[in-house]
């Protein structure tokens, strides 16, 4: 064991085909763009390892084409991520509109405690720019959805996005096991009396009562 | 979208998938034309896919530390007594009195516990604690995933004896538990045992175990050797993410056998060494075991018989360890509707079974030879229905080679979540209320039972057997195939007992001025095996977490 890790989380990118999500991860992951564009084939997957309150968090980011033909295969990447990035591109105002479809998609095939986010990228195309900041806002807000625009090109919030994911999961993860702790808190259709307390010993001290 | 994967295209897609493809404007026609994956693109996405498991096998081995780690903690801790501690068996001091643990109420001295922060609730206004075993669960259960797939993912043990498949080992662990406890179990009942107040989870090794463990290898080790070999098994499919990366684990699993259970198979098979004569290569074991068969066609009669060997080294389903082999064999792909299924006699109690049976496929024709395959299907034969262990596929030209005889690797079960009528339902062991709480979730694709096309379900459940014969019932939900009920029941029980009890829960149908139809039934325990015994031996391992799985439900009705 060389590098140990303290919890392991798996994210997904998912988008319209070209808005960005291969650049944004690619970013992330090595720190570099590049402006050609190569269709992504299916899937793919990058691994950084991230620092959060001192605990050694590994993510695992899947990177999915947008193209409909690979659709079967990235939706079975869905059940297994603990958070989703909804990528969009801020020229585009179809894979804006799309966003809503992907969410769809999301509740159709994602585990129901999945942790989402919305990226408008490319936001330093402010000339071609078709889709604005306050839409993506009025979007989010809806939805109830985080959302931050970046642009993996100048570098810009990718950072913050998966920080903010991988801390979001964090926290759910933690509100988690407040809940469970104590169990017998919990609702439930059948509760039992509770007997099972009166039935401990008492202490030999409150048994003693005469001198 | 694609809605393909989940149903055939051919068949009219329900309502709900109607509805959700007009939302999507996508058009209604399901059978889109999409160009095919070409061959680079397979050969990517198989690359991509690889590359992930051995992330995922990092993972389960980091998981199997935690895991181990646990495991540890619970042998080596001296089990909940009235004053004292329960790590350590430090008595109560009077600078140091004993701490209540919040989460399973037992005591713990000061050393063994930890502080909570306080909780935000005013009912909770006191200092909270936590004994060590307590918090150290917890924090498995968020280190390991299992906080958001709702059961522990799988996992490999780091210990020597475990580095066969996963399942396997989870097997191996869980029985060498459930033999412990059940070893526990009869010590319990004798009068004025020291041990009878320890629930089995505490039980510490015994002493033997490690003589066990080298008669096992030794015997493992002829294993081995014969285990590698080379024949065409079904291609390489983009879906089953988890045999590419167990080759190498597959051969190494000289020890998965070797625990608790080795002493009895061994004895068994002491009388009848296993004669190894010479074997046709095949690929290498994917750790499901393999299968030898021998295949003759006859062009006069135009039949094919195959005479199904045996069988080494299949996983294991029961408590035992041990499984009941049988063989279904059929001819792929069938002509129409008519399925030409064959199967063999149940071989009961082994991991390596003889069948040496054979089974005749009539109307075979020549042509068919080059076009058709067999596919074989080994399942575990069991009272409540039929777990599927392994299968292989072979082309029937084989058959006109020289050596018929062939040796093939089984790969693993097709589908790991089950399909057909199923049921979700959560087990929970709530130390703090002694209890089995299980949550009935929902059920999925019942069968209909009235003529207006859907049943009215409900659950009914009971432990078997229950000192208390607590029986329970779900609410009635009408006119639903798919009903989620959310409803959580309790049953008081003690771990001990946990181990010997069965939880059977049986779905039936409303009908009013005639009996109830019966949709399915389900039986968890200690008696029952695969999925359903690693979900119950969860439940017992690790108590106060919330286990959640789906099972398929049989249509065999019991009592």
């Amino acid at each position: 064991m060389a590098k140990t890790y303290d919890y392991l989380f798996k994210l997904l990118l998912i988008g319209d085909s070209g808005v960005g999500k291969t650049s944004i991860l690619f970013r992330f992951s090595e720190d570099a763009f590049n402006i050609s564009f190569i269709s992504t084939i299916g899937i793919d997957f990058k691994i950084r390892t991230i620092d959060l309150d001192g605990k050694k968090v590994k993510l695992q980011i899947w990177d999915t084409a947008g193209q409909e033909r690979f659709r079967t295969i990235t939706t079975a990447y869905y059940r297994g991520s603990m958070g989703i990035m909804l990528v969009y591109d801020v020229t585009n105002e179809k894979s804006f509109e799309n966003i809503k479809n992907w969410i769809r998609n999301i509740e159709e095939n994602a585990s129901a405690d999945v942790e989402k986010m919305i990226l408008g990228n490319k936001c330093d195309l402010d000339a071609k720019r078709q889709v604005s900041k306050e839409q993506g806002e009025k979007l989010a807000i809806e939805y109830q959805i985080k959302f931050v625009e970046t642009s993996a090109k100048d570098s810009l919030n990718v950072e913050y996005a998966f920080y903010t994911l991988a801390r979001d999961i964090k926290a759910k993860m933690e509100k988690k096991q407040e809940a469970s702790n104590p169990p017998g808190n919990r609702s439930g259709v059948h509760t039992l009396n509770d007997t099972d307390r009166k039935r401990q010993p008492t202490s030999w001290l409150a048994r003693c009562s005469v001198l | 979208m694609n809605f393909q994967s989940k149903a055939n295209k051919y068949v009219c897609p329900n309502d709900r998938q109607l509805s959700l493809r007009s939302k999507l404007r996508t058009g209604w026609s399901a059978a889109r034309s999409e160009p095919p994956l070409t061959q680079n693109e397979r050969e990517a996405i198989a690359a991509v896919v690889k590359r992930a498991e051995k992330v995922d096998e990092v993972e389960a081995r980091r998981v199997g530390r935690l895991v181990s780690r646990l495991e540890g903690m619970r042998r080596s801790a001296s089990g909940p007594a009235p004053r004292s501690c329960l790590l350590c068996g430090e008595t109560s001091k009077l600078l140091a009195p004993l701490r209540t643990c919040s989460m399973c109420q037992n005591t713990a001295c000061p050393k063994c516990v930890i502080d909570t922060p306080p909780h935000r609730s005013p009912i909770y206004s006191r200092d909270q604690y936590m004994c060590n075993l307590c918090a150290e669960t917890r924090e498995m259960w968020k280190k390991s995933g299992a906080w958001f797939f709702k059961s522990l993912p799988k996992y490999i043990l780091p210990d020597r004896r475990a580095t066969g498949r996963y399942n396997d080992t989870e097997l191996a662990k869980s029985l060498q538990d459930a033999g412990n406890s059940s070893n526990e179990g009869k010590t319990d009942s004798e009068p004025g045992s020291p041990l009878s107040i320890h629930p089995p989870i505490f039980s510490r090794q015994p002493s033997n175990t490690d003589s066990r463990k080298s008669i096992s290898s030794a015997k493992d080790h002829d294993w081995t050797e014969t285990d590698i070999l080379s024949h065409g098994v079904s291609g390489l499919s983009l879906h089953r993410t988890d045999s590419l990366n167990q080759r190498p684990l597959g051969l190494k699993r000289t020890g998965s056998k070797g625990s608790a259970y080795s002493l009895r198979s061994i004895r068994k098979e002491v009388p009848k060494p296993i004669t190894q004569v010479e074997r046709p290569p095949t690929i290498p074991d994917s750790g499901f075991g393999t299968l030898e068969i021998k295949l003759a066609y006859d062009n006069g009669t135009s039949s094919l018989a195959v005479t199904v060997l045996r069988a080494r080294g299949l996983i294991g389903m029961d408590m035992t360890g041990l499984s009941d082999p049988f063989c279904r064999l059929e001819v792929i792909p069938r002509e129409g509707t008519y399925s030409n299924r064959l199967r063999t006699k149940t071989v009961h109690k082994t991991k390596n079974p003889e069948f040496n049976e054979t089974v005749h496929f009539f109307g075979i024709t020549e042509s068919d030879l080059s076009t058709k395959s067999l596919e074989i299907l080994v399942f575990d034969d069991d009272k409540y229905g039929c777990d599927e262990m392994g299968s292989a596929t072979v082309a029937l030209r084989e058959c006109l080679k020289s050596p018929a005889q062939l040796r093939l690797a089984l790969s693993g079960a097709s589908g790991t979540e089950p399909t057909g009528p199923r049921l979700l339902l959560a087990l929970c062991y709530s130390t703090k209320r002694r209890a089995l709480v299980v949550t009935m979730c929902r059920a999925a694709e019942l069968p209909a039972q009235d003529s207006n096309g859907y049943s009215d379900p409900f659950v009914k459940l009971h432990l078997d057997p229950d000192p208390y014969h607590k029986k329970h019932k779900t609410s009635i939900k009408w006119r639903n195939l798919n009903p989620v009920w959310n409803e959580e029941f309790l049953f008081e029980t003690r771990p001990t007992e946990l181990s010997r009890q069965n939880l059977t829960v049986t779905v039936w149908d409303k009908d009013y001025g005639k009996p109830n139809d019966f949709l399915g039934s389900l039986v968890l325990g200690a008696s029952s095996k695969g999925r359903r015994l690693k979900h119950w031996m969860d439940c017992i391992k690790f108590p106060d977490h919330r286990h959640e799985q789906w099972h398929s439900l049989t249509d065999t009705q019991h009592l």
